[in-house]
């Protein structure tokens, strides 16, 4: 515990500036078949606050909808780089982090005053030995993940608090 | 580090639900219910203030680590720059999102991050600054022998103060931006200073919880008290250096 001391304390300064801003809902929805995924498909939900200040951007021609054209625009520029945050989810092959599969299908939609994005995994895994780790590193963003946000098809889900030390998260594993 | 994980998830969930709260409210603002919604929405913002500034942020370490450094055992020191910070905090949230979309109205979110970086530069100068000079006056304290506050530690409250509330808090900036959006500019700066005043009251506890372990622990204090304030000194230096680098 003492030597732990230090690290706390360094990794709290380091964080010292961070805390979450935006507020992002995730909505997996998992297909299972012989204790393997089939699809995979996320919705992310972001804060209405956040949304509103995005939609500014987003929707250049002010039609209250995201066309092709600011789809596109999207996910180059607002989607895409945060591959480097491996889209706030860890994925986990008996215990060990995966590169983020590519990802596929990419919608972005308003929603009731809400932005939110869509998109599938392809990759498939056994449900014994994935995990999904949700939440940011930095702490700038908030992951919501709760039991009725989750629908698996073939089999069931538990959410785990995941204890990251000095940010929050959630993992999810199928059973 | 259970405790912690299970405060930091009550914070961002009560966080996420206030934030909710908020801006449903907003956009449910009709003439028929606009002052009773108004001051439920300044009052949830002031409560959105004390939990936001109690997470990780908002400069309650170095509020901390100043105390260490300071001879003071006043509170009423502690509460004057929590609240100095969380003023400062408001006024440039403020300026900034108003700036930004009067001026530019668009592209909101690219030139609030240019902001932010210059800002966080800004801050961190200023941080190392201080954390320095207290370095100086500490060394110097133990050679003089001197106990008395002089005027240059309260320029350095105030200048600590500054330092840390020169970054604009995006969480008051998005409400600011909301309400603008939807039109109700006096309710944007009243959630605000009454956000702000919430911020305030978490950052002043910080300083007070200082001064508190200053007094409980007097004994020590007295003869290791040099050893105290270079510590204090030397984490504020590492926190400017950290953020310079974030």
């Amino acid at each position: 515990m003492i030597k732990k001391i230090p690290l706390m304390i360094l990794l709290y300064v380091i964080n010292l500036f961070a805390h979450p801003h935006t507020f992002i809902e995730i909505y997996p929805t998992i297909e299972v078949k012989n204790n393997q995924t089939n699809k995979i498909n996320f919705k992310w939900v972001l804060d209405e606050m956040t949304s509103s200040m995005l939609i500014m951007e987003f929707d250049q021609n002010s039609n209250n909808k995201i066309d092709e054209d600011e789809n596109i625009y999207i996910l180059d520029n607002y989607f895409a780089p945060l591959k480097d945050y491996n889209f706030y989810t860890n994925i986990r092959l008996n215990d060990k982090i995966q590169f983020f599969p590519k990802t596929t299908n990419f919608k972005a939609t308003i929603e009731e005053n809400r932005i939110c994005y869509y998109f599938d995994i392809q990759e498939k895994y056994n449900i014994k030995d994935v995990k999904f780790d949700f939440g940011d590193e930095d702490f700038f963003v908030a992951m919501v993940l709760k039991k009725e946000f989750i629908e698996i098809i073939g089999a069931q889900a538990k959410i785990i608090d995941l204890d990251n030390d000095f940010y929050f998260g959630y993992r999810l594993e199928l059973k | 580090m259970e405790i912690y994980n299970q405060l930091l998830k009550q914070l961002v969930l009560l966080q996420y639900e206030i934030n909710k709260f908020i801006s449903s409210s907003i956009r449910q603002l009709d003439d028929t219910n606009y002052l009773t919604t108004s001051l439920i929405i300044v009052s949830i913002a002031f409560l959105y203030g004390v939990v936001h500034a109690a997470g990780p942020g908002h400069g309650k370490a170095l509020v901390s680590f100043y105390f260490i450094n300071n001879k003071t055992k006043d509170y009423k020191n502690a509460f004057k720059i929590g609240y100095m910070i969380s003023f400062i905090h408001a006024i440039s949230a403020l300026l900034v999102t108003f700036g930004i979309y009067f001026i530019v109205n668009k592209m909101f979110r690219k030139n609030f991050n240019e902001i932010s970086v210059i800002a966080m530069d800004i801050s961190a100068v200023m941080i190392i600054t201080i954390g320095l000079y207290l370095l100086y006056k500490a060394i110097k304290d133990k050679n003089d022998k001197e106990q008395e506050f002089t005027n240059s530690e309260n320029k350095s409250k105030l200048a600590l103060a500054f330092s840390i509330g020169v970054i604009p808090c995006p969480g008051v900036m998005t409400i600011v931006l909301f309400c603008i959006m939807l039109g109700h500019f006096t309710l944007g700066i009243m959630a605000a200073i009454f956000m702000s005043i919430g911020m305030g009251l978490t950052i002043s506890l910080a300083g007070i919880l200082t001064v508190l372990f200053r007094k409980k622990a007097t004994n020590m204090i007295e003869t290791k008290g040099f050893y105290f304030e270079i510590f204090g000194a030397l984490m504020i230096v590492c926190l400017g250096l950290f953020l310079f680098k974030y």
